[in-house]
């Protein structure tokens, strides 16, 4: 961790570690962005903003980078205020989506560049880059040319470059949208693996809620220029406090219900229960797998439509009165299967009936 | 020629191996044209010019005496040798001035012009074409001329009581025209190469500390040298042989080595006019040798 001086200028906060944006707005034309966006991301922290496409994540993080400026607002990071400084003044460095490695210069040049760029003596700078090859693996690798580098490995060293010049924040923007599944799989454990042996504090743009997931110590859900909710991977899981946020993450099931108390009151008269939270109209949300098979009270009928066998679980899809699509129930393998076309009862614990508030589907 | 002969043995000649034979030489026939257009039309003059240079003049007609006194002669002579040094020092000044113009605008057309706004400026940069080289040349006589239209609007303004003749008949005159002649060149060549240039990685370098500048110089420039060069190369070697430019807007002060050869071939001294279009071809092909190499990319990239 890099301490900061102290600054005798007014702007300065040391109390303030981290990264802090106040109100932040971002305006194209009379498009906006950002609406007033306020948000701490902590000292070393693995902080991921999801969200589709236009939700505003990529804007917040060309704010933090410096890339584009805020119509209103501050950003301070580590204290310091920077709103108002050049890219390259911050204590910020960026792993671009299309890594943007320079194809003219070896594997070692472009790790090396940015400490070229801060007159580190050659001999410094060669050692730096070199260790920040060993941290992504590829020490070997320095005397090539980015083009004969594999997709993930010219992923790896976009990451080194950055670190290179030991950044507070290292932002990636989406840094593994272009590779397939199982590599991305491989580097996202990688990532965090680098991050916690770092300790520099990482924001990850994505729109892929499993990266997020598995990656991030806190998420910020964003839609529509603001952060509809912030947490970390469990509570936002467990607890999504709106119907885009449960219908982003994961699998749900959605029913139309009227709430009193920890009952729910579903369209064809069935009670059943719920986490409670608010009264009247409501969106009633269960995930897929908080669901079980079998009657008593509390439940709702139906008859099941499809069985599909997925490996890690069996996921059925059961029509009832109760709901306007199909519910989505998953099985863990080894539970008994129903057959297609055989009536069900489907039940869960009031904790899994999260009320949210009531509206049609996103 | 004697792929020519061959191709005619080979389709009558009986035989099993006549098929594939006629099937291989078919490949080629269709470089006949070009290799007849290049040796009837370049190598055979070429060889031709070649051969005056070495011969002599006398009274006006073409003596075949081998000698070296064509090339001892010009370069014997100061007003040509500084003709030839001025000439460099032109095509040098407005290839810079050229490409200088032509790469910010490629600059900026590739990396801020929507796409579907770029094909009607590029048509705007090529629309000069459409007049003829020398009208082209000769409305610059309007515009510098002393009745041109800097003159009037000289007057308009009141800062001249009377025509001024500086901007005509000198080398200024001679290198503004050859800007803007080859300007276009200069910038569709760089346009070409740049417009492929992914644009994250300047954002790169200047999120790792380069100034904007330093991002261009150390980032785009290098990526793009072929297309530099290749420019330049479109841009110098035509200039070097210019001489109706300056013999329309040059004056006597903007002479250039093309208006030397037309003056020698003018007076029936083709010998000594073959010799100077020999140098300054000598001059183009140590160039191309020397720029070689920038002009493989495979290089650049160890890819």
């Amino acid at each position: 961790m890099t301490t900061v001086p102290p600054l005798a200028d007014a702007d300065s906060r040391p109390d303030t570690a981290g990264i802090d944006l106040r109100g932040v707005v971002k305006q194209y034309g009379t498009q906006a962005a950002l609406r007033g966006l306020d948000l701490q991301i902590r000292d070393g922290e693995f902080f991921c903003l999801l969200g589709p496409s236009g939700c505003g994540k990529t804007t917040t993080l060309n704010l933090i980078g410096g890339f584009v400026a805020p119509t209103e607002g501050e950003i301070w990071i580590q204290g310091k205020r920077v709103d108002q400084l050049p890219p390259h003044k911050r204590p910020v460095n960026t792993v671009f989506q299309s890594y943007a490695l320079f194809p003219h210069m070896s594997v070692l040049e472009n790790v090396r560049f940015g400490l070229k760029m801060d007159r580190v003596p050659r001999d410094v700078s060669s050692e730096r880059a070199a260790q920040a090859l060993g941290l992504v693996g590829l020490e070997e690798f320095g005397s090539r040319m980015p083009a004969q580098l594999s997709g993930g490995q010219q992923q790896r060293v976009a990451v080194a470059r950055a670190l290179v010049k030991r950044p507070a924040v290292l932002l990636l923007d989406e840094p593994l949208g272009a590779l397939d599944l199982k590599l991305r799989q491989r580097l996202q454990i990688e990532l965090a693996q680098i991050h916690r042996d770092v300790g520099t504090t990482f924001v990850y743009v994505t729109h892929d809620q499993e990266e997020a997931m598995s990656m991030a110590d806190r998420i910020a859900v964003m839609n529509g220029g603001r952060i509809e909710q912030l947490g970390t991977p469990e509570e936002i899981y467990r607890g999504p406090v709106s119907r885009f946020v449960a219908d982003f993450i994961g699998d749900s099931n959605f029913f139309e219900a009227t709430v009193e108390g920890a009952v729910a009151q579903l369209p064809d008269g069935s009670r059943v229960a719920c986490a409670g939270g608010r009264s009247g109209a409501a969106t009633l949300m269960v995930r897929p797998e908080a669901i079980v098979l079998h009657g008593g009270d509390g439940s709702i009928a139906g008859h099941v439509v499809q069985t599909s066998f997925l490996g890690s679980y069996i996921r059925i899809a059961v029509e009832t009165p109760a709901a306007g699509a199909p519910v989505i129930v998953a099985l863990r393998d080894g539970a008994a299967v129903p057959a297609l076309g055989e009536g069900v009862m489907l039940s869960w614990t009031a904790a899994d009936g999260v009320v949210l508030e009531p509206g049609p589907a996103a | 020629m004697s792929s020519d002969a061959g191709t005619a043995t080979a389709a009558r000649a009986p035989g099993e191996r006549l098929p594939r034979l006629a099937s291989a030489l078919g490949s080629y026939v269709g470089f006949v044209p070009a290799v007849l257009l290049l040796g009837l039309c370049f190598l055979v003059p070429l060889g031709i010019v070649v051969c005056y240079s070495f011969w002599d003049t006398v009274d006006y007609a073409v003596v075949h005496d081998w000698t070296l006194g064509n090339y001892r002669y010009f370069f014997s002579v100061g007003a040509y040798v500084s003709t030839m040094w001025a000439t460099l020092w032109v095509a040098v000044l407005s290839t810079v001035i050229a490409i200088g113009l032509a790469f910010p605008f490629a600059y900026w057309l590739s990396r801020y012009v929507p796409r579907k706004i770029r094909t009607p400026l590029l048509v705007l940069v090529i629309v000069p074409f459409w007049a003829s080289y020398l009208l082209r040349v000769y409305s610059w006589l309007t515009i510098l001329g002393e009745k041109g239209v800097v003159n009037r609007f000289l007057h308009w303004t009141g800062l001249t009581s009377h025509p001024l003749g500086i901007f005509l008949y000198d080398r200024p005159a001679v290198i503004l025209v050859l800007v803007y002649l080859y300007f276009p060149f200069g910038a569709l060549t760089l346009y070409s190469s740049i417009e492929r240039f992914d644009w994250n990685q300047l954002r790169a370098a200047m999120d790792l500390g380069a100034s904007p500048l330093q991002a261009i110089l150390r980032i785009l420039v290098p990526q793009i040298r072929p297309g530099i060069i290749t420019a330049v190369i479109f841009v110098f070697i035509p200039i070097l042989g210019e001489y109706l430019t300056p013999q329309i807007v040059g004056g006597t002060g903007g002479v250039m080595i093309g208006n030397l050869i037309v003056n020698f071939f003018q007076e029936a001294e083709y010998t000594r006019g073959a010799a100077i279009s020999l140098l300054v071809a000598g001059f183009i092909v140590v160039l191309l040798f020397v720029f070689r190499k920038s002009l493989s990319t495979k290089e650049a990239y160890g890819a």
